[in-house]
């Protein structure tokens, strides 16, 4: 299937040269027969040249180990800071995963979250604890879940109606409206400085949320109107509304559970997003408690490599929990429509 | 002023208002439900973006700014300005300022040039074979390509750090290769320990562009997948049929109809590449304009510049993304 066609070469023409002058001269002539003259712009020729034998024969396999080497590429060094993570050392090939008969270790682990007694350095930058139902949680973690998820609850009450309004409506400004909302328009890092001086009053907590649900917005307004675009929301609308209900019931109890599927994935990946936010974090943050990237930030910056490896891993088991989340409503990764 | 001088343009905004306010046709209903939808958009776009750039160039040609913003001069401008002069090759000796801005901006602008090549062609490849070919566990493919998009930058640098670091993987495997009977007696560990180097050096600077692919590939694949969706497949079978080679199909049938989808995608993964931030800080292996905030704001807490310069990077950035949209053929698909 993938072999050349069979067909033999013509003593002139057989070569993969593109068409000569006196060719085209022929091609734009209007053809003899009256019908059209043949088509403008770069036609193949007919038998395949060198190149193309050599494409077809090597094609898929480079294509296929293309993709096998930048899965690698991607994956390897998340499953190896993972494993690592349990490791008592990494001074060899691979880490030391046994030392004295103990097979793996959470010291990085504890470390990394301020568990043990002794590190109150780790404690210090973790702000201390939250216990919830006898659990410790680090405040900076707890923290940032809890801005990311103000961030989410933010963005669904702007997203949802915007979404709405751009694919159900036809409006002077709409074009312009849905690429504002879809485009991350100001870049994080830039978002920051402006935040700076304009913000500096509020608590930082404040201007992180603010801008947590400004930058993920375009995920929320992607996931919702790929929801709003698979239902036929003109008849829905007018269903409900020669039913007798009023529009905004129609809105809330009507259309917007119908795009719960959207929503639910939208919340998720916005609040994973935001809850890992660097770049804005980084130029805001001035007081309270730490956010999540931050923390991260220290690790990677300042600590041992397998502390840092372990602190990352908090993340990464965040991510598969949502991973698995968004499979359960029916979304692949965090494949969301071509993000932006 | 009275009522009767009201212009044209202040009536039909009065009556306007008023239709939106209480309407009585349901053309007016209907605007009036645009409004309340578009309304808490707006109105995060104008607290969260609007008001903080505005308060950004204020500032930016503000004489006095850290406790009340007041005054007007062009200090910081005129500096970032003739940087930039001072850099361009030929003009740049006649002016007598520090090129160093102009430096930043140029090489945001090569690497990110150089990046959203290399992550789009590395797209078109992976996009394709999900596409087009039947591989096995497809779907897991997609999930596990889709994961470094929940990364932030500062872990992308990590993973580079895990891959090429002074204990990292690739790095081990070149020990090992290299220890008593070497396999590659050219290329030693130390060659391919891309991380930790001087900023600047060429292997500091590759190591930097793998660290950037990391984070741009999976965004260019899927936005190249959405080009790939719409592909008429019909005219590619029919292609196949006539006799033309998989090569052939893909460049005379594929690849017109995936035009529009590249452009789009490259001038998204273009504008991702020129906001990439965590990644450098981690790594500092090259100085480009999102690096030179935090030494601007760390080092002296100079507002004016860094809001110049933030102001220049919006206004490009803004300017770019709709004119390329506008005049080119690029085509934005979910």
């Amino acid at each position: 299937m993938t072999d050349a066609p069979d067909r033999p070469a013509d003593a002139e023409t057989g070569t993969d040269l593109p068409a000569g002058p006196a060719d085209s001269d022929a091609e734009t002539d209007p053809r003899t027969d009256g019908g059209l003259p043949a088509m403008d712009g770069a036609v193949p020729t007919r038998d395949p040249g060198a190149f193309s034998q050599l494409a077809t024969a090597l094609g898929r396999p480079l294509v296929v180990g293309t993709v096998l080497v930048t899965v690698v590429f991607l994956i390897l060094p998340v499953l190896a800071t993972f494993a690592a993570s349990f490791a008592h050392e990494w001074a060899g090939v691979l880490p030391t995963f046994v030392r004295d008969g103990e097979f793996l270790t959470l010291v990085n682990w504890r470390q990394a979250l301020g568990l043990t007694q002794t590190d109150l350095g780790a404690q210090r930058g973790l702000g201390g604890f939250w216990t919830v139902f006898g659990v410790p949680i680090p405040v900076t973690i707890g923290f940032s879940m809890l801005l990311a998820l103000g961030g989410v609850v933010i963005n669904l009450l702007v997203g949802v109606p915007i979404a709405y309004a751009v694919t159900r409506y036809d409006f002077y400004g709409r074009g312009w409206l849905n690429t504002f909302a879809v485009l991350p328009v100001v870049p994080g890092i830039i978002l920051g400085v402006a935040f700076l001086k304009t913000y500096s009053d509020l608590p930082s907590a404040v201007g992180l949320m603010i801008g947590y649900s400004l930058l993920k917005a375009p995920y929320m307004v992607l996931a919702v109107q790929s929801s709003f675009e698979s239902m036929d929301l003109r008849q829905l609308e007018e269903s409900a509304r020669s039913l007798g209900a009023s529009w905004p019931r129609t809105f809330l109890t009507v259309v917007v559970p119908n795009a719960k599927t959207g929503i639910v994935a939208g919340a998720i990946v916005c609040w994973t997003l935001a809850a890992a936010e660097f770049n804005f974090s980084y130029i805001v943050y001035s007081s309270g408690p730490k956010p999540f990237s931050l923390f991260l930030f220290e690790n990677i910056s300042n600590n041992p490599f397998l502390q840092a490896a372990a602190a990352i891993s908090v993340y990464f088991a965040i991510v598969v929990v949502v991973t698995a989340l968004l499979q359960a409503v029916g979304q692949r990764g965090f494949a969301l429509g071509g993000v932006r | 002023m009275s009522t009767l001088d009201e212009g044209p343009l202040v009536a039909r905004l009065r009556t306007g208002t008023e239709a939106l306010l209480s309407p009585t046709t349901e053309t007016d209903r209907e605007r009036r439900r645009i409004a309340a939808l578009a309304l808490p958009f707006v109105a995060l776009a104008v607290f969260g973006a609007v008001v903080p750039l505005v308060v950004m160039f204020r500032i930016s040609v503000a004489e006095e700014y850290l406790t009340a913003t007041a005054g007007v001069q062009f200090d910081a401008w005129v500096t970032l300005l003739a940087s930039i002069l001072a850099f361009v090759p030929g003009v740049g000796s006649a002016v007598d300022a520090d090129p160093v801005y102009g430096e930043v901006i140029w090489n945001s602008l090569w690497f990110g040039a150089v990046t959203t090549v290399a992550s789009v062609a590395l797209g078109i490849v992976i996009a394709h074979a999900l596409e087009k070919y039947d591989l096995p566990g497809e779907g897991l493919l997609v999930t596990l390509i889709s994961f470094p998009i929940s990364l932030p930058g500062i872990v992308a640098a990590f993973m580079m750090i895990v891959w090429f670091g002074k204990t990292g993987l690739l790095t081990n495997v070149f020990v090992w290769l290299g220890g008593e009977a070497s396999l590659f007696p050219a290329v030693t560990s130390n060659e391919v320990k891309l991380t930790g180097r001087p900023s600047g050096t060429t292997i500091a600077v590759f190591g930097l562009f793998l660290g950037y692919l990391y984070s741009m590939v999976p965004r260019a694949t899927f936005l190249l997948r959405g080009a790939y969706a719409e592909v008429n497949t019909d005219a590619e079978a029919a292609a196949r049929a006539l006799g033309a080679t998989p090569w052939q199909t893909f460049r005379y049938v594929t690849l017109p109809q995936i035009r529009p989808g590249i452009v789009g995608a490259v001038i998204l993964t273009f504008r991702t590449a020129l906001a990439i931030f965590g990644t450098v800080l981690v790594l500092k292996a090259l100085s480009v304009v999102t690096f030179r905030f935090d030494q601007i704001l760390k080092v002296g807490y100079d507002l004016p510049t860094a809001s110049a310069l933030a102001g220049l990077f919006f206004f490009f950035t803004v300017g770019f993304t709709f004119l390329s949209l506008r005049f080119t053929s690029a085509e934005v698909t979910g």
